[in-house]
């Protein structure tokens, strides 16, 4: 019951996330580019969760961006998935923790993010994105991903401490 | 040592079933998006009433993040009476709001009388859940009778068509996004062309021999082609005309007729 609690609260954040993407976060802009707040959440997921949580929030969150955005569904599902999958294998050989480490592997799975669309959109899918979305989009994109992602993982980090506190058994969340 | 075999080979499946898994979402939901809109719904009705809460809170969120720096250095003698400025300010700007509401809405019914249409008037809630796609949600869905592959307008013309009708709420594929692609003509010369999305803030109108006369300034018309989009409705203007040496067509940039990224309130052409 108390590790349902957790979850759903987990499931909670997901949904607000989704809510500050699709509705606040157009505010905050730079030449029509905003963080993926999603991204973001996929990475440290896999960084601080299971194996198992890390891969199937990767997939879960995929798919939900994917019937959000009205496309064809399976390339966010796609990214999402090897990102979780990558981060989860890379917890336990790299520090992933601190400003820095955060940051850069933020920009390395934007770029990846970014990258999966482009070839999708190209050669899978019908859409047909221009060049240009390799040098000014995608490098943009993925820099302010970097900016964002180490304040969204302190946040995270807090939210997850008081959670387990609040939902968790004090002696297993002392042990974690 | 004796454990990396099963570990990788683990791993290696993992790799193939995602990319399977991945890879069958996307031919399946290519060859029949009707089967698998379900997903769309329901991600719609749990997302539309935080959405809704989050959109209508962000006039008061902003209005007091800009009261928060004006009220930094005031003295407390004055406090009282900035409290009641701020308060007459915030009714202000209700009215004001409540005004240019009306204002808006008095046009789109305006254009709704002209093109007499049966059409809806929806209001956006939300945006792309992606940095790469260009779609909006509106608050209407199939109870309001919207279904697929409506027109969606403003009184400053075309903006996109309706990809997904959820009960309550719907998503617009922009004219700017990279897989849209609406029939068009230019409206002095006549000159046919296809008017896609780049993904970026504006259009491109391809399919324009270089024979062709057309300038800056040039306005772009829904030819009507399609089915989609009724002939006549201002799509946007040309802002940028290349003619190449090599290859047949010009590469002509369009501005598109209303700022898309500042929309909210739409039309949508029921039939």
């Amino acid at each position: 019951m108390i590790h349902s609690m957790y979850y759903l609260a987990q499931i909670l954040i997901v949904i607000i996330l989704f809510s500050i993407q699709t509705t606040w976060l157009g505010m905050f802009s730079i030449g029509g580019v905003v963080p993926d707040l999603a991204l973001i959440w996929v990475v440290y997921c896999s960084v601080h969760c299971s194996r198992a949580m890390g891969i199937g929030s990767g997939m879960m969150i995929g798919i939900l961006q994917d019937s959000l955005s009205g496309g064809l569904l399976g390339v966010n599902t796609l990214s999402k998935s090897f990102i979780g999958l990558f981060f989860s294998a890379l917890k336990d050989k790299f520090y992933v923790e601190g400003v820095i480490p955060v940051a850069f592997f933020m920009i390395v799975s934007s770029l990846f993010d970014g990258l999966v669309f482009y070839f999708s959109m190209n050669t899978v899918l019908e859409g047909e994105v221009a060049t240009s979305f390799l040098y000014q989009a995608l490098p943009a994109y993925s820099f302010y991903n970097g900016m964002v992602g180490p304040v969204l993982f302190i946040v995270l980090n807090r939210l997850e401490n008081w959670l387990k506190l609040k939902t968790l058994d004090p002696y297993m969340a002392r042990g974690k | 040592m004796p454990n990396k075999g099963p570990k990788g080979r683990k791993n290696i499946i993992l790799v193939f079933s995602i990319l399977l898994f991945s890879l069958a979402l996307m031919s399946i939901s290519a060859k029949q998006q009707e089967g698998l809109s379900f997903l769309d719904s329901l991600a719609g009705l749990i997302l539309s009433p935080f959405q809704n809460l989050f959109t209508q809170s962000v006039q008061s969120v902003s209005d007091g993040i800009d009261h928060y720096f004006d009220l930094v250095n005031v003295s407390k003698e004055n406090e009282q009476l900035k409290l009641e400025v701020e308060r007459l300010v915030h009714e202000k700007n209700e009215l004001i709001e409540r005004i240019s509401r009306q204002k808006r809405l008095a046009g789109l019914m305006a254009y709704q009388d002209d093109r007499k249409k049966e059409s809806l008037v929806a209001s956006v809630i939300g945006r792309d859940a992606t940095q790469w796609s260009k779609v909006v949600v509106i608050d209407k869905g199939s109870r309001h009778g919207i279904k697929r592959h409506l027109a969606v307008v403003t009184n400053s013309g075309v903006i996109g068509q309706i990809i997904h009708a959820g009960p309550t709420t719907s998503k617009v594929l922009l004219t700017i996004d990279s897989r849209s692609a609406v029939d068009s003509l230019f409206q002095d010369s006549r000159v046919s062309g296809v008017v896609v999305g780049t993904g970026e803030e504006q259009c491109e109108i391809k399919y324009v021999p270089n024979t062709a006369k057309i300038k800056v300034g040039d306005r772009v018309l829904s030819s009507g082609l399609g089915g989609i989009f009724p002939k006549g409705l201002f799509i946007g203007t040309v802002s940028q005309v290349v003619k190449k040496k090599q290859g047949l067509f010009q590469e002509i940039t369009l501005a598109p007729s209303s700022d898309l990224s500042k929309l909210e309130e739409v039309l949508v052409f029921l039939s």
